[in-house]
């Protein structure tokens, strides 16, 4: 255990860096790691925690803490949680004033664009390669497809969606 | 998509209006910024909001304030779900939730999407990230390496315009 935890530390505290567009972006590389090469979880957990992670108050990272929580309980957790966050932030922590107070306007825009347009197409192909791993059902991406749907042309909350999700899938819809 | 409309909305609402610990440009731009770089989100703006004012001590309380509540009620789901799992009501549950979530996740890139479109010749940027993510699987790293010169040159056209 105590190789695997060391290794999850590793893998994640290097994934942090990478993660233009925040958590969501790094899900098929979660998914390879912990499923496809370490073992850690199967696919059907991976997709399971994806999905407490979702319904649960709090940031999206929780997919993270909660592999963390399998490869090594609380310690495991705590671990997982500190690995994706320390690199980043301590980035941030230096970035954020040199950004902020950057004379040369331009300069500054330059990096936000740049690095909006990665955000957009990290974010986009996460949920399309994600997707062929959750969902196992035509109604399932169907599901998935209502959602991106109403999600666009209307402003309701996510919880309603998530409630309604787990109420089709209650009944045995998807 | 920090958790529920939760942590997000909130944290401006303590933040700018009750608080005033910040006016409301110097959020947007604070939040615009932990946006940007890699990360998870929320935790890179308690890092800003949390050294503005208290430094290092400042960044790591915020952080810590954040996240406690959430994860400590997250390891309580996680256990039920150790003792439930098997039942097929809470398997069926979790498919449907995840589906979607991911459609959540999907439509936050499209909104994304259409911010970008304002400026059309930014789409390739995000084609080349999906065909070399999805479509040729190559590591993230390598994804975002490969794509930055593309991307930092046309943000540069772009801001010239």
């Amino acid at each position: 255990m105590i190789s695997s935890l060391i290794s999850l530390f590793l893998k994640f505290s290097l994934f942090s860096l990478f993660a233009f567009g925040g958590i969501n972006a790094l899900l098929p590389v979660l998914y390879d790691l912990s499923v496809n090469q370490e073992h850690w979880i199967n696919s059907q957990t991976f997709s399971d925690y994806f999905a407490i992670a979702q319904a649960a108050p709090g940031p999206n990272l929780m997919t993270v803490t909660l592999i963390g929580w399998n490869v090594g309980g609380v310690l495991g957790a705590a671990i997982a949680t500190f690995a994706i966050s320390w690199p980043s932030s301590i980035m941030i922590f230096f970035l954020q004033r040199s950004i902020l107070n950057m004379q040369d306007k331009q300069k500054q825009q330059m990096i936000q664009f740049a690095a909006g347009a990665l955000a957009v197409g990290l974010v986009l192909s996460a949920a399309w390669q994600i997707s062929l791993q959750i969902n196992q059902s035509l109604a399932a991406y169907l599901l998935t497809i209502g959602t991106i749907a109403i999600t666009f042309f209307t402003r309701i909350h996510p919880l309603y969606l998530i409630a309604i999700g787990a109420v089709l899938g209650i009944l045995g819809f998807i | 998509m920090s958790g529920f409309g939760g942590v997000l909305p909130w944290a401006r609402r303590t933040i700018v209006e009750q608080e005033k610990w910040l006016t409301a440009e110097e959020f947007s731009a604070m939040l615009g910024i932990c946006q940007i770089v890699p990360g998870p989100n929320i935790v890179n703006l308690g890092v800003c909001v949390g050294s503005r004012f208290a430094g290092v001590p400042g960044a790591i309380a915020a952080v810590m304030g954040l996240m406690l509540g959430p994860v400590a009620l997250l390891l309580v789901l996680a256990v039920l779900y150790e003792h439930y799992s098997y039942m097929p009501i809470v398997q069926g549950m979790l498919r449907g939730v995840s589906a979607v979530g991911v459609g959540l996740i999907a439509s936050t890139g499209f909104k994304m999407l259409r911010t970008e479109l304002k400026y059309p010749p930014m789409v390739t940027v995000i084609l080349l990230v999906i065909l070399m993510a999805a479509y040729f699987h190559l590591g993230l790293g390598w994804v975002v390496l490969l794509a930055s010169p593309l991307a930092v040159l046309l943000a540069w056209k772009k801001t010239k315009r």
